[in-house]
């Protein structure tokens, strides 16, 4: 599971009691985290930036309803996916994602890409490509459906348990199992239908 | 085992989760078909480039920028923090707070359009009813005048002898006055014609037939005071009060004589005249010296014969006083006998028509 350090009991009970050192403590290690799955949820950088600071603006406001500081990375993956989750709706309601293609120019980091149509069962990637291919995966997360790719988001990008997948959506292990098998085909069948 | 059920245990396959008699069936069946082979191959490439997926960094200044977007949070108004936070609930929390401001607003907008028209429609109503009643009343007020007119014609004719049935017939629609207060305003009319008519036709009519008759009408209305309708009573007002003053008709040979007599006999009773019009004179008497100024007029007529027609009325206070008035106070005085007996400035109102013969 490539998750953030695990943080202090005694920093989320700072937290509780209102210490705004112990809350900066708490965003700078997981940050990251809630940022990416943020970032692969909603496929944008300044969505996800604005996102994570509302999520961690919740953490401030209902840590105290936190019972067992030991859950705390389940919970605080919780809340994310909740604010994704209405994030997503809302953006969709707003037609954001209409004009959204794996043909369009890709929002990376280092600013867009051109359109790459890589065939999966191609050759050696270089550096180049590879870049081109996580935007392009990015992209193709992005035509799945929400449940699907937060399977995927949680498993496959983040490292998540199955056992922890399990608590956070709330669905029997073979059932999350089976889910996820079928989002990666489709996710699978995505990426065949726009190399070719 | 066939493709479908080989190609759903892929992410089993690769994530070395089937039991080891599950991977040998597997294998040997990919073995065996090239297309789920290929299948397979497309399917690893896919997991290994999710996996090959790089975490992204945090943008930088990300913990300072959050500070201060919780300190300018910190500071804004309540009113200004919940209706940031409206954007923000759940649909779940949102859609029927909505609907039910929608119902509300449907509510209102049926009631404003539905429900006004029945109140305009209600005012339409009270006013074509204060329309017709004031038709109503016009049509009395012209059947009044036609009826006076009637009797100046009848007058002017002057038949010789009275019709003692007509007499008889003028007193009982008097007591049927009392069912002109309840009574739709139809009726009304008719009884006014049924009480008019006859006695406009009338040439001589006794004083006692009269004050009984008025005195009747007096009683009557003072009887249920209480249960009289204003409205009611005031058209009842209007189609009674036009009855003529008393009148006489004096047959002379000399008119210029027979004028300055008669202002001489009028002067000589207490009386004054009021109008001159052509032939008739309107003028007024004390009441008490009435019976032996009719008298002296009677002395002054070349056939030796007053007409005397019609209702008496008596009158208190102004003489100039408008039919309406005058009959207002007859109700007035039918309510307060007493007052009517201290009355000391009692006129008698008497038109006089000059005939020359």
């Amino acid at each position: 599971m490539k998750t953030s350090p695990k943080i202090q009991k005694e920093v989320i009970e700072s937290c509780k009691a209102g210490d705004e050192k112990a809350f900066a403590e708490i965003v700078l290690h997981k940050q990251k985290k809630v940022f990416n799955i943020a970032y692969r949820m909603l496929g944008s950088l300044e969505e996800a930036k604005d996102l994570t600071q509302e999520v961690f603006i919740s953490v401030f406001e209902s840590i105290k309803d936190l019972k067992e500081e030991i859950k705390f990375d389940a919970w605080l993956t919780q809340i994310t996916l909740n604010h994704c989750r209405n994030r997503w709706k809302y953006l969709k309601r707003r037609q954001y994602f209409n004009s959204d293609s794996l043909d369009d120019p890709i929002e990376t980091e280092d600013g867009n890409m051109p359109k790459a149509i890589v065939d999966p069962s191609g050759n050696p990637e270089t550096i180049y490509e590879k870049k081109m291919i996580q935007q392009f995966i990015q992209r193709a997360l992005l035509k799945l459906k929400e449940d699907q790719r937060e399977l995927i988001v949680l498993r496959d990008l983040q490292g998540f348990s199955y056992e922890e997948m399990g608590e956070l959506l709330g669905l029997p292990g073979g059932t999350i199992k089976s889910k996820l098998h079928r989002a990666r085909m489709d996710l699978k069948e995505v990426l065949e239908r726009s190399a070719h | 085992m066939d493709c479908e059920k080989v190609r759903d245990r892929f992410s089993s396959l690769l994530e070395k989760e089937l039991t080891p008699s599950e991977e040998k069936i597997v294998r040997e069946h990919l073995s065996s078909c090239p297309e789920c082979q290929r299948e397979l191959g497309r399917f690893e490439k896919t997991m290994q480039w999710l996996h090959s997926v790089r975490e992204v960094e945090a943008p930088d200044g990300f913990l300072p920028e959050l500070q201060k977007k919780m300190g300018e949070q910190k500071k804004a108004t309540p009113d200004e923090k919940s209706r940031g936070r409206w954007f923000n609930f759940p649909l779940s929390l949102k859609l029927p707070i909505q609907a039910a401001a929608l119902a509300a607003i449907v509510f209102l907008a049926l009631y404003l359009t539905k429900m006004m028209p029945m109140e305009v429609s209600r005012l339409k109503d009270a006013k074509q009813t204060s329309s017709s009643l004031s038709a109503e009343k016009k049509s009395e007020q012209e059947l009044v005048q036609k009826e006076v007119e009637r009797e100046r014609r009848a007058l002017e004719t002057a038949p010789e002898t009275p019709r003692p049935k007509d007499v008889e017939q003028a007193k009982p629609p008097i007591p049927g006055e009392e069912k002109m207060e309840g009574a739709n305003v139809p009726p009304v009319k008719a009884e006014a014609k049924k009480t008019e008519a006859p006695s406009s036709k009338t040439e001589v009519m006794t004083h006692q037939a009269i004050g009984s008759k008025e005195a009747a009408g007096g009683k009557v209305l003072s009887l249920k005071p209480g249960k009289i309708e204003k409205g009611l009573v005031a058209k009842e007002k209007s189609v009674a009060a036009p009855k003529p003053p008393q009148e006489i008709i004096l047959r002379i040979s000399d008119r210029e004589k027979g004028i300055s007599q008669l202002r001489d006999l009028v002067k000589q009773f207490g009386g004054e005249m009021i109008t001159t019009e052509g032939n008739m004179f309107l003028a007024s008497l004390p009441t008490g010296s009435f019976p032996e100024f009719e008298k002296e007029l009677a002395g002054l007529s070349v056939s030796a014969k007053t007409d005397k027609v019609i209702a008496k009325k008596q009158v208190t206070g102004s003489l100039r006083a408008a039919p309406v008035v005058k009959r207002e106070e007859v109700d007035e005085k039918s309510k307060e006998p007493a007052r009517l007996a201290t009355d000391v400035e009692s006129r008698t109102i008497v038109r006089i028509l000059l005939i020359q013969e």
